[in-house]
């Protein structure tokens, strides 16, 4: 296996950590214990989660997440063996809520954001699951220039693709300038201004098929909405263009999460590869719940011996079934490990941070706390890491 | 009335949490229906899902391909199905062509949220409502879904779009295909989830949204149920073994895995228990199963346990 990197070092001083992968891979679990990790060695940190509302909420002993942060108690986290020298909140993403605040802060006049704040396409756009992706970097730019945080560690959505959010912003500018819809129709959204005059023959063809299609009424609304978001283009635009600036900037690390299987694995391959070409600043590789090897390769020759001095009933039978249990966790352990091999070995190069399994998905904070450890490059030396003490019951809750 | 069983169901969504292995679940499902003599669709959303990893077959996107005798394998494409969707509608060629080579209706289908949803949807409908020489084409279709999310994005597709639009065809073709998608004798949405914590409570929210939706939610899976060989008595002698000094290394190890095994196994009854409750559903059990390959014989096993469990029989959603 390569060696552990120490990432609360690596993302120590800066101000935004994006957490992508593959769905199920423990994204979520990855952006707490780095939240955590970050706060424990000094740093104001708010981690965003998205979705559903308890993830992050049961696992920071929060009641709730909302669209506001919400604080870890620093006795919680003391109470997991951590010391806590820095802030920990934590938040929900709240698309809807993020678009409205956009809109508020965009619109020209108090009457133009009621406009669009009522509007049924604004309404359904809003709630899409499109938006999302939009929303999530919105969001993480309105934390980031609050200037209350350090850093804000993002865990992105479940995409079908995984780094739609990084196209987000864009595509969602383009639909509301609607170049294309104001195209099509016509004088009704005021395309004459946008100068395709002489593309406009077309366009009213092609928008009298979809008004057969969709019916009037649709079309109505769109035009409306097209309307009111008039003068808004530049600020949403505007807009893309700073968060893209602040994603591709050195003051943020991509984290790039993945487990020791081959699709999420050449999944994260995908993804990394596709970040490095488009020069975002890379951090690490996490790989999350690798099973660790049992220790040992000798054979449990002597069970059957100890186990009817224990008092087993069956002990020829049940030291079969253990050596059984033996041979299937080295088995997992082996094929975990060549799965980190051939990660690394696709990768060439980037850092890796293996995390072991543990017997439970960390639901509390103390289970966060041995990821966190893990990540600051302590899974085979708990002594190292950011302030992180092992907690007293870590070698109950790994798996053999 | 009793709902019916998921089996005599024709449309299938197979919903989760990404990494569940909501694409075993489909694929074991799909397997079961068609050795049982029907013939099924699989159908997988596109970019999404991993059936050629279980049947070694890659679903085209243009005509079902036979992947087992009375299993066929399908991909939808939300680009490719709606160019089919107005060559349909609109039956005159070079206006097809023409709204295909339009690059603003192309910026407004790819900009548009939702868009891709209903056409992938209206798709689905389209191949479960098909008929042939009087028959239906499919006696049975199972839908891969996208991750929860935009799985439940692409169930209630066809409500947005007719609270959208007023009128019009779509409108009526929305109001159709919702009037299948909801209807609990023709439709089932069936949710997996891995017994942890996380994919318990979205499978519980979910659920819980479906509810409020009147989707018609049939049962739960829970996959990748680990069980023990050890009995009770047996943890005892072990945690033995380990407190005796003189029990060497290979033994401890060996003491270890099998407790952990018991304690694995443990943990996820009682998040089987957990996924029950939280769902109000009758859930199906499914074992680990490592190798899903083709000639692993994985598929075919974890479709005999599905198919045999009786949270797949009656179960009741309303």
């Amino acid at each position: 296996m390569p060696p552990d990197v120490d990432m609360m070092a690596m993302l120590r001083g800066r101000r935004v950590v994006v957490v992508a992968g593959a769905g199920g891979v423990g994204k979520t679990t990855v952006s707490a214990a780095l939240g955590l990790g970050l706060a424990a060695a000094g740093a104001r940190v708010a981690v965003v989660t998205i979705d559903p509302a308890r993830r992050l909420a049961t696992a920071l002993g929060i009641p709730e997440l909302g669209d506001e942060p919400h604080r870890v108690e620093p006795a919680v986290v003391e109470a997991a063996g951590m010391r806590m020298t820095g802030t920990l909140d934590a938040l929900q993403l709240d698309p809807r809520a993020t678009f409205d605040r956009l809109i508020a802060r965009e619109a020209p006049d108090d009457a133009a954001r009621d406009r669009i704040l009522r509007n049924r396409i604004y309404r359904h756009l809003s709630g899409a699951t499109g938006a999302q992706e939009f929303m999530a970097v919105e969001r993480l730019h309105e934390l980031v220039d609050s200037g209350a945080w350090d850093v804000v560690v993002l865990d992105t959505p479940p995409a079908r693709n995984a780094l739609d959010f990084l196209d987000a912003p864009e595509r969602m500018t383009r639909f509301v300038e609607g170049r294309g819809l104001r195209l099509l129709l016509g004088p009704r959204a005021g395309a004459g201004r946008t100068g395709w005059r002489a593309l406009q023959a077309g366009g009213h063809m092609v928008m009298s098929v979809v008004e057969r299609l969709t019916g009037a009424q649709l079309l109505t609304d769109i035009s409306e909405f097209l309307q009111s978001f008039d003068g808004m283009y530049q600020g949403f635009s505007d807009r893309a263009a700073a968060v893209h600036d602040l994603l591709a900037s050195d003051s943020t690390r991509f984290v790039v999460v993945t487990g020791p299987r081959p699709e999420p694995a050449s999944e994260a391959v995908a993804l990394w590869r596709r970040l490095a070409d488009e020069r975002y600043p890379l951090g690490a590789v996490v790989v999350n719940r690798v099973h660790p090897e049992p220790g040992t390769t000798g054979a449990p020759d002597g069970l059957a011996g100890l186990l009817r001095r224990a008092g087993a009933p069956d002990p020829e039978g049940l030291a079969s079934r253990a050596a059984t249990a033996l041979e299937a966790a080295r088995a997992r352990a082996a094929a975990d490990a060549h799965e980190v091999g051939a990660l690394s070995h696709a990768l060439s190069g980037p850092p890796l941070a293996v995390v072991p399994a543990l017997a439970e998905d960390p639901v509390e904070v103390a289970g966060l706390a041995q990821v966190t450890r893990a990540l600051s490059g302590g899974a085979r030396d708990p002594g190292r890491g950011a302030g992180v003490a092992p907690p007293p019951d870590q070698a109950r809750r790994q798996t053999t | 009335m009793p709902s019916p069983p998921l089996t005599d169901r024709r449309l299938v969504f197979v919903l989760g949490k990404g990494g569940v292995g909501k694409t075993a679940v489909a694929a074991a499902l799909a397997l079961g229906l068609a050795d049982r003599g029907h013939r099924t669709l699989l159908i997988e959303v596109a970019a999404e899902t991993r059936t050629a990893a279980v049947f070694g077959t890659a679903p085209p996107q243009d005509a079902p391909v036979e992947v087992r005798p009375g299993l066929f394998a399908l991909s939808v494409d939300a680009e490719r199905a709606t160019q089919e969707y107005l060559s349909i509608q609109l039956k005159v060629r070079p206006l097809v062509e023409m709204m295909s080579r339009s690059r603003a209706f192309h910026q407004v289908t790819q900009a548009a949220p939702g868009l891709a949803e209903l056409v992938t949807l209206g798709k689905i409908w389209d191949l479960a409502t098909a008929v042939r020489d009087g028959r239906p084409v499919w006696d049975r279709l199972v839908v891969d879904a996208p991750a929860t999310g935009h799985g439940l994005a692409l169930l209630q597709a066809a409500a947005s779009v007719r609270d959208l639009a007023g009128s019009g065809p779509i409108s009526d073709q929305a109001d159709a295909i919702e009037r299948v998608v909801r209807h609990p004798a023709a439709t089932g949405v069936v949710v997996v989830a891995i017994p942890e914590e996380l994919a318990i409570t979205e499978a519980a929210e979910a659920v819980a949204i479906m509810h409020q939706r009147d989707l018609p939610v049939a049962c739960a899976v829970a996959n990748a149920v680990r069980t023990s060989p050890f009995g009770p008595g047996d943890a005892d002698a072990l945690r033995a073994v380990l407190a005796d000094p003189a029990a060497g290394p290979a033994e401890r190890a060996a003491a270890g895995a099998a407790l952990a095994t018991v304690d694995g196994a443990a943990h996820d009854a009682r998040e089987v228990r957990a996924l029950g409750d939280g769902c109000a559903l009758p859930v199906a059990v499914l074992p680990v199963v490592p190798d899903l390959a083709p000639g692993s014989g994985g598929i075919e096993r974890l479709s005999a346990v599905l198919m045999a469990d009786p949270a797949l029989g009656g179960a009741d959603a309303s």
